[in-house]
């Protein structure tokens, strides 16, 4: 399953060409889709090649029962609860993983050229998550102006404390940190594909995709 | 006592051994997976292993906790999902909340294994399987399909909830391999090119979008043609690679082909094949005019014609560095048109040499009858341009040397007989040797030739005929006059004529013949009369007919001794040819034999 950043990149913002256009909701939530999509599978990339290298035989794996800063943000656990949230609520949600992600993906993609011999495949996918990320945020901005009906509070925020982890002078505790934070990136972005696909079917197609 | 210690250790490695043999029996308890069909539910699985007796049951329990809390729990279902399996339902689930699950006995943790929901999805297979046709190929042997199916129940796509992509296999139903179409997100797909004769078998499995791992594999579906009624018994299994066809085509195609060179390019084709043979020719000179006997016009062709290729050899390097070579204007304002054309000619037999054979019938000009006095001079040249770096050069200068001497009488200061002995062998190689240093050094023996030549015959190569008289004796017009220098005189008493078969210049020879009979009957040299150019108009002829009429009295050779063009009377060897005598002068018996070449005359009165 390949989703080639091409294939993201290049939608016409415009469809006709012409300046002042606007995009129908549809179309706005299909970019969205696609790029939570392709910013899951980037962060499920990474995450893999970097259990590969650096994470076996460290035991990560059973540490690993984390937590991610995201986790004091009540995001809907199961179907039902993201059946029963208000598609405003959830949108907001939405924007506040987003956000929240935003410092960690700066900081992650500056950090991560520090390890030793990181592959380039990382490196890369870093960069890209982080770009990808902000694009989404855009979009999703767009999106909630289009859907929300009153003022948009952009209160919901989780900030993020784990930049001293990720440059601990002890390799052992640093790349245990990277772990954690890849492992909550693939989550949450796993979290935002899935809102984002719940809504879409709701909204647009009538919970009949 | 001995004994007994001996039979205690031995019973004791027997119990350790048959301990250890039943604990590699032993398989401890595991969680073999644990699995969410629709991230919705998940369920675990474990193996018992043979640790405990089955009088004991259920005596293993599976805990589970979640991330955010401290203590264990115990699975709430071991029933659904099967034997030795733990069902948690929607309330328990949490997509992405981590769990820890452990499989415990009282006090003792077999196994513990910890995830989260969403990484765990692997779906149920696909249901409700069935094809259509698409259409069939003409001949009926192939068709295409449409395959159609639905999403697992259990995964509730249309909510969006969960992706899923399909993958599809098939394969014919006598094959083993299956061949799989790249996964997909519709749930439908064509199978194209089937053979209507076969029967076929597909199965789809799917997974969850951004996951790896697929679900279980569906219900096998079976298509077959001849059930719809489509199916092609009778037809021929797949047709093989038309070789009849592709040799027929090739055959044609090729006969065309040749078909059309032949007609197309015909001329193309005949200078390929034949290429056209250079005809010996001079450019320009059309040869009814030499059989009509114009020699005006003749001339006169050939002096535009060697003009002409004098321009042609301007082009050639060679000639540029005769052009500057040439220092003295006056020699080549001394040398008349007679003798730059003869020059030319002879430079041309210089140049026939080293001219390649084109077309232009350039080549062609080298006479083979041209006599063997051309190929010593002709060496010669060659030897003193030896020394040159480039050979064109050396052309260049030989054929300079060979202008020069002509034209510059001169030059013949200094006779070496040894190079003249050198030279008579007609060695090549021994021609070499002696021309070491400078293009410009005299070549003494090349002089010696050349002056010879120049002197006594002035370019005898090419003499013009002015008349033929109806004996059948040759009239050449009158040529220049050239010098006789006494390096000839003297090059031919000194020189030793080697009686083998060696070839001489005519020159030498008549000089040689001259200077004998000149020495033989006078000591000096009277050069008065003397025609050494060899060219005689009648009048000189009878002049010195009888002017050698007179043996003792006459002067002698200082006449020229020897008409260059006489006929052949009788063939002698080795004393060579006789000639019919036109003028001869009377040799003395101690005429030297070895010179080879002598008039009848001068045999008759040699020989008694």
């Amino acid at each position: 399953m390949l989703l080639t950043k091409e294939g993201v990149t290049s939608l016409p913002i415009c469809p006709n060409g012409s300046v002042n256009c606007q995009l129908s909701l549809e179309e706005l939530f299909d970019r969205a889709v696609k790029l939570s999509h392709y910013i899951h599978f980037l962060s499920s990339e990474m995450f893999n090649e970097f259990d590969e290298r650096y994470a076996q035989g460290r035991g990560f794996i059973a540490k690993a029962v984390n937590s991610c800063h995201t986790a004091s943000l009540t995001t809907p656990e199961d179907k039902e609860q993201a059946q029963q949230i208000h598609h405003e609520d959830l949108l907001n949600l939405i924007l506040g993983v987003l956000r929240s992600w935003n410092d960690p993906l700066v900081h992650l993609a500056s950090e991560v050229q520090r390890i030793k011999e990181a592959p380039e495949t990382i490196l890369w996918k870093a960069v890209e998550i982080e770009e990808q990320n902000k694009r989404l945020l855009e979009g999703m901005e767009k999106i909630v102006g289009r859907v929300q009906s009153g003022e948009v509070e952009n209160d919901i925020y989780t900030p993020w404390d784990g930049l001293p982890s990720l440059q601990l002078a002890d390799e052992d505790s640093r790349l245990f940190a990277f772990y954690n934070l890849l492992h909550c990136l693939r989550r949450d972005s796993h979290k935002i594909d899935n809102y984002l696909k719940v809504l879409k079917c709701r909204l647009i197609h009538d919970n009949n995709c | 006592m001995d004994l007994r210690h001996l039979l205690f250790t031995l019973a004791l490695i027997c119990a350790n051994d048959s301990l250890s043999a039943s604990d590699d029996l032993l398989q401890r308890p595991q969680i073999s997976k644990c699995r969410s069909p629709e991230m919705e539910t998940f369920s675990c699985f474990w193996t018992a292993g043979n640790f405990y007796n089955l009088t004991v049951p259920r005596i293993l329990q599976l805990l589970y906790k979640k991330s955010n809390e401290e203590d264990w729990k115990e699975c709430p279902d071991y029933i659904t999902s099967g034997h030795n399996s733990c069902y948690f339902n929607a309330s328990y689930t949490s997509v992405w909340t981590p769990y820890c699950v452990q499989l415990a006995s009282k006090n003792e943790i077999h196994d513990k294994k910890c995830f989260s929901v969403d990484e765990i999805v692997l779906p149920d297979p696909p249901v409700h399987l069935n094809w259509t046709l698409l259409n069939t190929s003409q001949t009926g042997i192939y068709g295409d399909i449409q395959v159609r199916w639905d999403p697992p129940p259990t995964a509730d796509v249309r909510k969006g909830w969960i992706t899923l992509e399909y993958e599809l296999q098939y394969k014919e139903v006598n094959e083993t391999k299956w061949k799989e179409l790249k996964p997909r997100l519709s749930t439908m797909a064509p199978l194209y090119s089937l053979k209507t004769a076969r029967d076929y078998e597909i199965r789809i499995r799917s997974r969850q979008r951004t996951s790896e791992k697929f679900g279980e594999f569906s219900e096998i579906l079976y298509v077959s043609f001849s059930q719809i009624g489509i199916g092609c018994d009778h037809c021929t299994e797949e047709v093989e690679f038309p070789w009849f066809l592709v040799v027929v085509f090739g055959v044609c195609g090729l006969a065309v082909t040749v078909i059309s060179i032949m007609l197309s390019k015909q001329p193309r084709l005949k200078m390929l094949i034949f290429p056209p043979v250079p005809v010996p020719k001079i450019k320009g000179i059309d040869p009814d005019l030499l059989k009509k006997g114009k020699l005006d016009e003749v001339n006169s062709i050939l002096a535009c014609h060697d003009s002409y290729k004098t321009q042609l050899y301007s082009d050639d390097l060679w000639v540029e560095f005769i052009e500057l070579d040439i220092e003295d204007p006056d020699e080549k304002n001394r040398a008349s048109d007679t003798d730059r054309l003869l020059s030319e000619d002879h430079l041309k037999s210089h140049n026939c040499l080293g001219v390649k054979d084109d077309d232009s019938g350039r080549a062609s000009c080298c006479e083979p009858d041209i006599p063997e006095t051309d190929f010593s001079a002709s060496d010669t040249c060659d030897a003193t341009s030896d020394s040159d770096q480039f050979k064109k050069a050396t052309e260049k200068e030989e054929d300079l040397l060979c202008l020069d001497r002509q034209d510059n009488d001169e030059s013949l200061a200094s006779t070496d007989p040894q190079s003249w002995h050198r030279n008579t062998p007609s060695e090549n190689s021994l021609l070499w040797a002696p021309f070491g240093d400078s293009v410009e050094s005299p070549r003494p023996s090349v002089h010696t030739q050349i002056s010879n030549q120049n002197s006594l015959t002035s370019n005898d190569f090419y003499a013009q005929v002015s008349d033929i008289t109806p004996a059948g004796r040759v009239v050449l017009s009158p040529g220049q006059k050239s010098k006789l220098g006494r390096a000839q005189h003297e090059g031919c008493t000194e020189q030793n004529f080697t009686v083998d078969n060696t070839y001489f210049c005519e020159a030498d020879v008549k000089k040689c013949i001259a200077v004998t009979s000149h020495e033989e009957n006078e000591p000096h040299v009277q050069e008065q009369v003397y025609n050494e150019d060899g060219y005689f108009t009648t009048e000189s002829l009878t002049t010195t007919v009888a002017n050698f009429g007179a043996p003792t009295a006459a002067p002698p050779s200082s006449e020229t001794p020897v008409a260059d063009y006489t006929s052949i009377h009788i063939v002698q060897s080795p004393q060579g040819l006789v000639l019919n005598a036109t003028a001869l002068p009377v040799p003395d018996k101690e005429f030297n034999v070895s010179c080879g070449y002598v008039s009848t005359d001068q045999l008759n009165k040699i020989m008694p």
